[in-house]
């Protein structure tokens, strides 16, 4: 399983994957990317991305409009955004745009396996 | 706003904080935290070795800040993302502190629930040796907790 973290914050990226890690999940490659853009250039650098990880607050390109342009280009990848704050208007925006779901910071391992455990099967 | 709905948002938004640092600390830290009190004064201001401050806006406006000595931070970092204290960088350091005070700003905001809160990004200071001021008319809030190797502190201008 290949996953990509998109997070402006290289502690929070360190955060979720060890929290991947502790929820069982087996991975092959964690791939970084600190800004909405580079999440899309790593995504056109790499075609074998299976699950996306997203911040929402990021400079350059943020959360929403990343969600938007990995759909934009016809790629389905499963996207959940990972947030400090559970707005219903900004998820409603991200699951409009094509987000799969949401998990709240802090998020414990089991958070974790109840969210993301459908993907990893 | 009245005084009085300023005065029980004031609240809400210390027992959130309150709570918010105690689930961050057992949840994500795996650390034992205890909450020991509140006091109160008349200024913002900081001058331990960290601090990770966001802005609140919209309905209710004001400044919170956590603040700590730089080993906590380093012992909290290091148990949030999994490596030995030795292996941080002080850019982790930065980051960490910045990330803890969003992640304390988004877990209050979320349990406080109180419409058209909005905070900013979060902006963090590290040093040996700096004072820091925000001007306010209002009083501070100073949360303490104690941790195992230090004493973590929420102040809060609201």
């Amino acid at each position: 399983m290949r996953i990509l973290i998109v997070d402006d914050s290289s502690v929070m990226r360190k955060i979720v994957t060890r929290g991947l890690r502790q929820a069982g999940f087996k991975m092959d490659e964690v791939v970084e990317a600190g800004n909405g853009q580079e999440g899309l250039d790593a995504l056109a650098a790499d075609s074998n991305v299976q699950l996306i990880l997203s911040d929402w607050n990021m400079p350059v390109m943020d959360g929403l409009n990343f969600v938007k342009g990995v759909r934009s280009s016809g790629n389905n990848t499963p996207i959940i955004m990972v947030t400090t704050e559970g707005g219903e208007s900004k998820l409603q925006a991200a699951m409009g745009a094509g987000a799969n779901g949401h998990i709240k910071k802090p998020f414990t391992p089991d958070t974790l396996r109840e969210t993301l455990g459908q993907y990893f099967k | 706003m009245n005084e009085t709905s300023s005065e029980t948002n004031k609240e809400k938004i210390l027992e959130a904080l309150r709570v918010s640092v105690v689930e961050i600390m057992s949840t994500m830290a795996m650390s034992e935290v205890i909450y020991t009190g509140r006091e109160t004064v008349d200024n913002f201001y900081l001058s331990k070795e960290v601090c990770g401050l966001v802005r609140i806006g919209g309905a209710h406006e004001g400044m919170i800040a956590i603040s700590c000595n730089l080993e906590l931070l380093g012992v909290i970092v290091s148990s949030i993302v999994g490596l030995s204290v030795d292996e941080l960088q002080r850019d982790d350091l930065l980051d960490g502190a910045a990330e803890l005070a969003n992640m304390v700003g988004g877990g209050m905001k979320t349990k406080a629930q109180i419409p058209g809160v909005a905070l900013s990004p979060p902006m963090s200071i590290i040093g040996g040796d700096y004072m820091a001021e925000w001007k306010t008319l209002r009083a501070t809030e100073i949360l303490t907790f104690q941790m195992e190797l230090g004493i973590l502190q929420i102040h809060a201008s609201l």
